[in-house]
């Protein structure tokens, strides 16, 4: 049978499935250590809010003080899952995408490119939200927003979302010039 | 394993390009995207059942924003996972179902099925200008159930060519 016959997937380059692998092993042993550490990590993130409290806006009375932290913590925790689902859902669409750019990339120099921003930009992005978690008993919520926005999510998020409406643009270039 | 027609992969990439990035206008635009659902319910008073009275329209606006803001979270989430199921599905009907008529059936279905995300599009959409309650049925009625119902037949005809071909097998 020709390959013309029964055309077939080319599987995207080793490391990008590499990086993938290792974003989806990440993100099963994040929702792993959520749960089985989830009172050392709410513990640890109190202790650094409660060393922070000029950060946090906390003003000593108890009642005032409780709920801004409970509202950290919550936002928090929220950075730890979404940081679970992101991990899990890019890692897929990282080893899809690139599969896809691999077999029908015009040239090997916009193969290299659409698998590097898919790799990146669907790694990177992830982690995004685990930096936000990570920065919330430093930085405050919103300050720490901030900083994973620029940081993490507008580059890394920005270069997948290029990334695939490229891979759009290639993929209905060539159905134009198969049809 | 062989690969689907590229027409099945363009509409699944696209499906997930769109899913990002709703991603990023939820977190980038969400206060334009509040102005805007506020804006439109406004403009369409009597649907949203808008009666004058401060504290209930506020009530009645909350919860409109919120079903719109659930319609593009639920087109994000859906997309994302959508669409990479059906282009390995796809992948699959690609590399085990034999006859060619069958193939085309279940990517046409696939096809269409994978579309299933745009509902939540339509959703948030038809909440605005129907209003909460006939927004959300009218999506449901006419976008999500006939577009869902596909992508649960293709998922079944993929599961039904397998277990025949198991059959044949042994």
């Amino acid at each position: 049978m020709t390959e013309g016959a029964h055309p077939t997937w080319r599987l995207p380059p080793a490391p990008a499935l590499l990086v993938a692998l290792l974003l989806i092993a990440c993100a099963e042993i994040s929702g792993a250590s959520m749960v089985r550490f989830k009172l050392e990590l709410a513990r640890w993130a109190r202790g650094t809010m409660l060393a922070r409290p000029e950060v946090h806006g906390l003003v000593g009375v108890r009642d005032v003080d409780e709920q801004i932290m409970d509202e950290a913590l919550t936002r928090f925790d929220g950075g730890l899952r979404l940081f679970h689902m992101h991990a899990e859902g890019m890692g897929t669409i990282i080893i899809l995408t690139t599969m896809v750019a691999a077999t029908w990339a015009p040239t090997p120099g916009w193969r290299r490119a659409l698998v590097a921003l898919l790799t990146a930009g669907g790694a990177g992005y992830p982690v995004g939200y685990l930096v936000w978690a990570a920065l919330i008993p430093f930085r405050g919520v919103e300050d720490g927003k901030r900083l994973a926005e620029w940081l993490v999510w507008i580059p890394f998020g920005g270069a997948t979302i290029v990334a695939m409406w490229l891979l759009v643009g290639v993929l209905v270039m060539r159905l134009r010039s198969n049809g | 394993m062989r690969r689907p027609p590229l027409v099945v992969v363009l509409i699944a990439v696209i499906v997930m390009a769109l899913g990002e990035t709703a991603g990023a206008v939820m977190s980038q635009m969400r206060p334009q995207t509040e102005r805007y659902t506020r804006a439109r319910i406004a403009a369409n008073p009597v649907v949203h059942g808008l009666t004058g009275s401060a504290e209930y329209d506020d009530e009645v606006r909350a919860r409109a924003v919120f079903a719109v803001e659930a319609g593009l979270s639920f087109f994000h989430t859906h997309a994302e996972g959508l669409a990479p199921v059906m282009l390995v599905a796809a992948t699959l009907v690609a590399s085990i179902v034999a006859s060619r008529r069958i193939r085309a059936a279940l990517y046409a279905v696939m096809m269409l099925g994978v579309l299933f995300p745009l509902g939540y599009l339509a959703y948030a959409a038809a909440v605005l200008e129907l209003g909460r309650d006939e927004g959300v049925a009218f999506a449901e009625r006419w976008v999500l159930t006939p577009l869902g119902t596909l992508a649960i037949v293709g998922i079944l005809g993929l599961l039904v060519a397998l277990a025949t071909r198991r059959a044949l097998v042994t």
